[in-house]
C-alpha cells in the first residue's frame, strides 16, 4: 500500500520521445516548488527498450518514479487508465512526455483546481491573435455535434481530482475526449489559457484533423448521446430509409400499374427495395442495441450522487 | 429502524415549490401514523432548491433525506435514484411541481393492503391546455395498446409500488412514462384510481408538444424488451419470417414471369427474392446474438420470471380498471 500524496503525476508515452530525462527535470522542478508532496507515474506504451533504459537512469540516480510498460502497444486511453488506476495522489496530474505547454504555467493548473473538479490547458491563447474564438477543427466539429465549449480538448496537460480519475473510463482513442466525458458525468471542468514553447506554426499543425479522428468523433457523439436509448439514433435512420424506400416502391409500382411504365429498364425498383431492406436491417439492429441497454441498465447508474443529507 | 412508506419526489429547479411540498406531504402522511421518510432527489438544480430543501424542518413526524445529483440527470435518473435509497416497504414518487395533491396517498397504501404491486394515479380532470392533454391522451391509448398494459395515465407520476418489486425493474433513459408497462415484465398486477391534479403554480412546464416521435420510438424499444424477456426470439423470428414470406411471395411472380414472352419482369422478381431471402437470413443471425445477450445476461433477466411467479395469488382481478370496478370517488379541490 502506497503512501497517499497530494498529486499523483501521470505521463504516458506513447511515442518515442527524445530527452524524457530533460523533461523529467523540468516537471520535478516545478511541481517540487508547488510545495505538494507527488509521486510520479510513467506509462510506457509498446515496446520501447530506449524509453525504459532513460528511465531506469533515472531511478538509478535515486529519482523517485513509478514505471509501468505495456509490451504491445495498447494506446495512450489505456495508460491513462492504467495510471489513473496506480494513482494515490489526492489529484491527478496528466502530463505529455514531451513538452506541450510552458512547465511555469502548471502551478496554474492546479491552483484552479480549488474550485473545479477538472482543468484543462489550452495553448490557443498563443493563436489568437485579437481574434476571441480561436479553437481547433476538432473542437469546433465538438462544439457544433455536442455543445462542447473547449478549445483545445487535445492538450495532453490536464489536472483533475482524484475522483475524476477514478470514476472516467476511457478506452481506444478516448483520451482526447477525457474532459467531455468527464463533463458528461457531472464534473466541472475549466479550461485556462496558458503559454506555449510551440512556435505559431506548430501549434496551427497540431490543430489540424484527420479522418481516423472523424471516426472517433462520430463514437463519442454515439456514446455520449445515445448510451442509454440506442433505438433513438439507429431508429431515426432506420425508418429514414425505410420511408424514402418505401416512398419510392410505392411510387414504382404506381407507375407500373396504371401508367404502364415498365419496371425492367431501370433499377429503380431494386435500389428502392435496398433501401427497404437496410431500412429495416437498421432498425432491427437498433433494437438488439436497446436489448443490450435494457440488459445492462442495472449495471450502470445513470446518476451521480453529489452527497446526501439525512 | 424499518420505515413503512419511501415518498420520493425527483426535485429539479422548484425552489418555490421545495416549501410546500414537503408540508403538504408531512400534512398528508403524518396522521396514517406509518413510520415514513420523504426523499428529495435534486437533479442538478440551477436555482436554490437544495439550499432550501436544507433548511426544511426536521423531525416533525417524518424523515426527511435529501440526495443532491451532480447534475441535472433527468427525470427518470433522478427517480430512480431516489428508489435505489428508499428503505420503505411501500414506495410512492411524486412530481415536484405540485401538480399531485399528496392527500391522495391513504387510497394509494388501501390499494397496496389489498394486494396489487403497482398502483398508478390517473388525473381524470387535468388542469392543463388542451394542446397538452390531446397528445397525451392518443399516446395513453397507444402505450396501451402496443404494451398490453392499458393505462390510462401514464404520464401521471404518482404511483406506489412495493419496494422490493420496483427495485428490480431496470428503468433507465426516460421509461418513467413506461413504468406500468416495464413493471409488467415481473408479472406486476397494476391497479389504476383517480388522483386530483392541479395546474402549475410556480415555475414553468418542462414538456414540449415535440414528444410524439420519442414515445413513437420508445414504443417500439419498450415492445422489443418486452416481447425478447419473454421469448428473447420471438420478434426477430417473426420479421425473418416476414422476409421469408416476401422473398417467396417474389420469386413466386419470377417464376411466373419466367414463361412470359417478354424477357426482364423476372429478373427484377428475381432480384428482389433474393434480397428479401438474404434479410430473412440476416434476421435469423440477429437472433442468435440476441440469445447470446440473454445467455450472457441470463442471471440479471431471470429474476423477473422469478418475480412473476407467485405462491398463492390473492383472490381478485389480475387487474382492475377505474371504469370497470368501483374506484375511489375523488373530488377535485
Amino acid at each position: 500500500m502506497k503512501e497517499a500524496v497530494d498529486l499523483s503525476v501521470i505521463i504516458p508515452v506513447i511515442l518515442d520521445v527524445e530527452a524524457i530525462a530533460d523533461v523529467y527535470r523540468d516537471y520535478k522542478k516545478v511541481l517540487t516548488a508547488t510545495g505538494k508532496s507527488f509521486e510520479v507515474i510513467y506509462v510506457v506504451d509498446g515496446h520501447r527498450p530506449q524509453i525504459l533504459e532513460e528511465l531506469r537512469a533515472l531511478k538509478r540516480d535515486g529519482e523517485v518514479l513509478e514505471i509501468l510498460s505495456f509490451e504491445q502497444p495498447q494506446g495512450e486511453a489505456a495508460a491513462l487508465h492504467v495510471g489513473f488506476q496506480k494513482a494515490v495522489g489526492r489529484d491527478v496530474l496528466t502530463l505529455s512526455a514531451s513538452h506541450q505547454i510552458l512547465v511555469d504555467e502548471i502551478p496554474k493548473l492546479l491552483d484552479a483546481l480549488a474550485d473545479t473538479d477538472m482543468v484543462i490547458a489550452s495553448r490557443m491563447g498563443a493563436l489568437a491573435d485579437g481574434k476571441p474564438s480561436q479553437e481547433g477543427k476538432l473542437e469546433r466539429v465538438l462544439r457544433v455535434l455536442l455543445g462542447s465549449s473547449f478549445r483545445d480538448i487535445r492538450c495532453g496537460v490536464r489536472a483533475m481530482r482524484g475522483s475524476v480519475a477514478k470514476e472516467v473510463t476511457i478506452y481506444g482513442n478516448q483520451q482526447r475526449f477525457l474532459p467531455l466525458i468527464a463533463q458528461t458525468q457531472g464534473f466541472s471542468v475549466r479550461e485556462i489559457e496558458v503559454r506555449s514553447d510551440k512556435s505559431l506554426a506548430q501549434l496551427r499543425s497540431l490543430m489540424k484533423i484527420d479522418f481516423s479522428i472523424m471516426l472517433d468523433v462520430m463514437t463519442i457523439y454515439f456514446l455520449i448521446r445515445f448510451t442509454k436509448k440506442p433505438f433513438r439514433f439507429f431508429g431515426g435512420f432506420g425508418f429514414g430509409v425505410l420511408l424514402i424506400g418505401a416512398l419510392i416502391t410505392a411510387y414504382l409500382i404506381f407507375a407500373r400499374l396504371f401508367l404502364d411504365v415498365p419496371l425492367v429498364d431501370r433499377p429503380a425498383l431494386i435500389l428502392s427495395s435496398l433501401m427497404i431492406v437496410l431500412g429495416i436491417q437498421i432498425v432491427s439492429v437498433g433494437l438488439i442495441g436497446e436489448i443490450i441497454a435494457f440488459s445492462f441498465a442495472k449495471d450502470q447508474k445513470e446518476y451521480k450522487v453529489e452527497r446526501i443529507v439525512e | 429502524m424499518t420505515i413503512d412508506l419511501s415518498v420520493i419526489a425527483p426535485l429539479y429547479n422548484e425552489e418555490d415549490n421545495v416549501h410546500l411540498l414537503y408540508e403538504a406531504i408531512r400534512d398528508a402522511v403524518v396522521p396514517l401514523g406509518l413510520r415514513a421518510e420523504v426523499i428529495f432527489v435534486d437533479d442538478g438544480s440551477r436555482d436554490a432548491t437544495f439550499e432550501r430543501a436544507e433548511a426544511l424542518p426536521r423531525h416533525d413526524g417524518v424523515h426527511l433525506r435529501l440526495i443532491k445529483l451532480r447534475r441535472n440527470a433527468g427525470q427518470t435518473p433522478a427517480m430512480v435514484c431516489g428508489i435505489d435509497h428508499a428503505r420503505g416497504r411501500i414506495l410512492i414518487t411524486m412530481d415536484g411541481d405540485l401538480q399531485n395533491d399528496p392527500r391522495d396517498i391513504p387510497y394509494f397504501l388501501e390499494k397496496i393492503d389489498e394486494g396489487y404491486d403497482l398502483v398508478v394515479g390517473w388525473r381524470h380532470n387535468r388542469q392543463d391546455h388542451f394542446s397538452r392533454v390531446l397528445p397525451s391522451k392518443v399516446a395513453n391509448w397507444l402505450i396501451g395498446k402496443v404494451t398490453g398494459v392499458p393505462i390510462k395515465d401514464n404520464g401521471c407520476s404518482l404511483k406506489a409500488y412495493r419496494a422490493d418489486l420496483i427495485k428490480n425493474i431496470p428503468l433507465y433513459s426516460e421509461m418513467h412514462r413506461f413504468i406500468p408497462a416495464m413493471s409488467s415484465l415481473a408479472g406486476a398486477r397494476v391497479a389504476e384510481i383517480k388522483v386530483r391534479h392541479h395546474a402549475r403554480r410556480f415555475g414553468q412546464s418542462k414538456y414540449g408538444f415535440s414528444r410524439i416521435y420519442k414515445v413513437f420510438i420508445d414504443l417500439m424499444s419498450i415492445r422489443t424488451i418486452l416481447s425478447f424477456s419473454r421469448r428473447p426470439t420471438a420478434w426477430l423470428g417473426r420479421m425473418a419470417a416476414y422476409s421469408f414470406i416476401a422473398s417467396l411471395i417474389a420469386m413466386v411472380f419470377a417464376v411466373w414471369f419466367a414463361f412470359d414472352d417478354t424477357v426482364g419482369p423476372n429478373v427484377v422478381f428475381a432480384g428482389l427474392c433474393v434480397l428479401f431471402g438474404a434479410l430473412g437470413i440476416f434476421e435469423l443471425f440477429l437472433a442468435l446474438l440476441n440469445h447470446l445477450i440473454y445467455a450472457t445476461r441470463a442471471r440479471g433477466l431471470l429474476p423477473f420470471q422469478v418475480m412473476s411467479a407467485r405462491l398463492s395469488p390473492p383472490a381478485m382481478q389480475p387487474n382492475t380498471w377505474p371504469d370497470k370496478v368501483g374506484s375511489k370517488k375523488v373530488v377535485a379541490s
